[in-house]
């Protein structure tokens, strides 16, 4: 799950896998709210989950645990 | 006399809504907007349960028409105020500042017509999936709290994209602006600076005249390094948040504390100094005091003379 979200984190980022750390915070990897919105309509899309944004959910870790809780 | 499926679905006669605007948009101005048959609608900013209550109430008796409630999705009470508009049985709620999904069921269920403000493509189709009665596209030559993409390129991308009715808003203030937003595929407007100089608005009567003086260069974004763009007069205020902000670089945390209490200071005290005017760029366009019948009325006119005129462009 987690090297799947990181791989479109990447792949919408135009970056490699490698440089995109879990714990950093969307922010610091460059992504503002409207990133965020079109990357979780791309994530739910992709993985067939369905994410409410907040601003708890800041990083790949916290977005991991929270797909994860869902089951 | 203009026709859109928005009238229809809201049970309105213009398809003229008035921005959800704190401290501005109270009982007094949504009535008015109502009465004269666009969509009032109350600022739920940062009320909570109590205020909220009297303010609804306030305005029921002063209109039997339509209205609507804007959430302000970032609010502390904002689970509380979910509520209200249930328990008020409120016809419509606007929803800005963020994702409304967590209660847009409640809502729904309770036979209320949600309709999002979004700033993208993106955040127009959650809205959709949610089961949004319609959107307003906001872009960001509006005032207040605003996204990054503007009017022109936003609004004839969501109505691409979703099969929901769109309303436009950002930058609009007459019947040129509507009749434009109608041409990009939008079925409505919604305004807000236009509605500041209301004779109904009940702001105090320096932000009126600041709003009458402005000219085209006279507003200024704040927050944008921050993520937390905002669009306000140009004012001893807000030109100082934006040196300390863009020259001093202050951290954001230096920063969030100075606009404590700025809204107010502007909408209720009318002080130009520490207020913030928050006003869009269109208001240099802006010009005469009215009531809410007149602007409408010449706002829905003016449009229908010019698309009725549209036709001199093709041969």
């Amino acid at each position: 799950m987690k090297e799947k979200l990181i791989a479109i984190i990447a792949e919408y980022l135009g970056k490699d896998a490698s440089e995109i750390e879990a714990d950093a915070t969307f922010e610091d990897l460059g992504l503002d709210s409207l990133d965020i919105a079109e990357l979780v309509m791309q994530i739910e899309d992709e993985l067939s989950v369905t994410i409410e944004l907040n601003a708890e959910l800041n990083n790949i870790d916290k977005l991991v645990e929270y797909i994860e809780n869902q089951g | 006399m203009l026709q859109s499926q928005l009238c229809e679905l809201l049970g309105i006669k213009y398809p003229v809504f008035q921005g959800g605007m704190a401290w501005i948009s109270d009982a007094n101005l949504a009535a008015a907007v109502s009465n004269a048959g666009g969509l009032g609608i109350i600022a739920g900013m940062n009320s909570n349960r109590e205020q909220l209550t009297a303010e609804i109430r306030k305005l029921r008796t002063m209109t039997d028409k339509p209205f609507g409630v804007n959430v302000m999705l970032m609010s502390p009470f904002v689970k509380e105020i979910a509520e209200v508009v249930v328990d008020e049985k409120v016809p419509v709620v606007v929803t800005g500042a963020g994702d409304p999904s967590p209660y847009m069921k409640a809502w729904l269920d309770a036979g209320i017509k949600v309709i999002p403000v979004v700033a993208s493509v993106s955040f127009a189709k959650r809205a959709e999936r949610n089961g949004a009665t319609a959107v307003i596209a906001e872009g960001a030559e509006s005032g207040g709290h605003i996204g990054k993409l503007h009017t022109m390129p936003l609004i004839p991308q969501i109505v691409d994209a979703v099969n929901i009715p769109v309303l436009a808003a950002g930058g609009i203030a007459d019947g040129r602006g509507m009749a434009a937003a109608l041409m990009l595929g939008a079925c409505g407007v919604q305004m807000g600076t236009r509605f500041l100089i209301a004779d109904e608005c009940t702001i105090h009567d320096n932000y009126k005249d600041m709003v009458l003086k402005a000219k085209d260069i006279d507003t200024i974004t704040t927050g944008e390094r921050t993520g937390d763009a905002c669009r306000a007069l140009k004012n001893p205020f807000s030109k100082d948040f934006h040196k300390k902000e863009m020259v001093d670089c202050l951290p954001a945390e230096e920063l969030a504390p100075l606009g404590i209490g700025a809204l107010r200071r502007a909408a209720r005290e009318g002080d130009v100094q520490t207020g913030s005017f928050l006003c869009g760029e269109i208001a240099g366009l802006v010009k005469e005091r009215m009531s809410c019948k007149q602007i409408i009325e010449e706002v829905c006119t003016d449009c229908e003379k010019l698309l009725m005129g549209a036709s001199k462009w093709v041969r």
